[in-house]
């Protein structure tokens, strides 16, 4: 057999026969390994003592509320809306509380921002006011025109005398 | 490659009772979840407090675990065992946690006494008063040991030392190769040897 230390292929061989979860041929053939190869038996009986000593560390016994709370928190969780559901397991826990909030500033703002234009200026009467006032002139602009067009013509037929013979 | 993968979903429902159970969670039968909790609530607290070393903040992470095997019950595929899958969750929130390190706040100090195991506490063997404090001294090395292992070795150690996943299982947990899984477990029971060496 290849010594597992040298070839680190090998090296979980040692360990799984530490953890007693070699299957017995092979543990067989590594034991007959270790008694000739000083090395392997440092390693395995090191390896055991760690073994040992992380068998010191029990694990605490579980919250007797523990099921209670994961069945209230999955029942809070069938309640909830689809949009909650579909966005908080994104958001960071501390944003959480300040979500609702920011999500309703946004919406008033978007509101605020794409209503369609209420009539801004001038009140009614004042508008009727000012399109008068526009008529008027156009109306005086017109004459104005006339006149000068009148004015032409005249000049036009009064030339001819007013040419010396 | 898909017929492979079916072939492996196939071969896993066939062979893992909580496979069976959790698509049995899948078509909503709540009864079978009440069942996988009482499986693996204590191993998966175990893990956790083990990897944060605090028993308030592994709570709230299983917590968290089981949530979120409840939530992915809808899309659950049986890829892999189902041990694999509830691991791989508990590690990813245990690194997150450790990464926000969001168990120092409260965590317990490494001095502070832990209750004995109920198995220690035989009427007819009681230990001494002495005995128990060279206990208590040597199970904080052992878990100052564990603590100052990097997150991926500790999660390596903790999965084949106290809950004897196999290297498979480990590799997948840990996103990793087999061999790779061997030569973190290789190297963090090399510093731990070094470490409790004096305790032996």
């Amino acid at each position: 057999m290849e010594c597992p230390i040298q070839s680190r292929e090998n090296a979980d061989l040692l360990l799984a026969y530490c953890a007693r979860k070699l299957e017995p041929r092979t543990a067989a053939i590594l034991e007959r390994h270790m008694e000739s190869c000083p090395d392997c038996r440092a390693f395995g009986d090191e390896q055991r003592s760690v073994w040992a000593a992380l068998d010191r560390w029990d694990a605490q016994p579980v919250s007797p509320v523990f099921d209670r709370r994961l069945y209230q928190r999955l029942e809070a969780e069938e309640h909830r809306g689809w949009w909650d559901r579909a966005v908080r397991p994104w958001l960071p826990r501390a944003w959480r509380p300040a979500f609702p909030l920011a999500a309703a500033s946004v919406l008033v703002a978007a509101v605020l921002l794409f209503r369609s234009p209420a009539p801004v200026g001038f009140p009614e009467t004042n508008q009727a006011e000012a399109v008068d006032m526009d008529l008027e002139r156009v109306e005086r602009t017109l004459d104005d025109l006339e006149m000068l067009r009148q004015l032409n013509l005249m000049a036009r037929v009064e030339a001819p005398s007013l040419q010396p013979m | 490659m898909n017929e492979r993968v079916n072939n492996d979903m196939v071969a896993v429902a066939a062979l893992e009772p909580d496979t069976e159970l959790m698509l049995r969670v899948k078509e909503g039968d709540t009864a079978s979840f009440a069942l996988l909790l009482e499986r693996h609530r204590a191993p998966v607290i175990h893990f956790l407090y083990r990897m944060v070393q605090n028993q308030a903040v592994a709570e709230e992470l299983a917590q968290e675990v089981f949530l979120r095997v409840y939530r992915a019950r809808t899309s659950y595929e049986p890829t892999a065992k189902f041990t694999t899958w509830l691991f791989r969750i508990a590690m990813h929130l245990a690194l997150n946690s450790l990464r926000d390190g969001k168990n120092e706040r409260g965590q317990e100090s490494l001095d502070v006494e832990t209750p004995a195991a109920p198995g220690r506490q035989i009427a007819d063997r009681k230990p001494t008063v002495e005995q128990d404090l060279v206990h208590e001294v040597k199970l904080r090395e052992v878990r100052r040991a564990i603590h100052l292992l990097p997150a991926k070795q500790r999660a390596a150690v903790l999965m084949h030392k106290y809950h004897e996943l196999e290297y498979s299982q480990i590799a997948r947990v840990l996103n990793c190769s087999e061999s790779a899984v061997k030569s973190l477990l290789f190297r963090a029971y090399e510093t731990l040897r070094v470490r409790l060496a004096h305790l032996v």
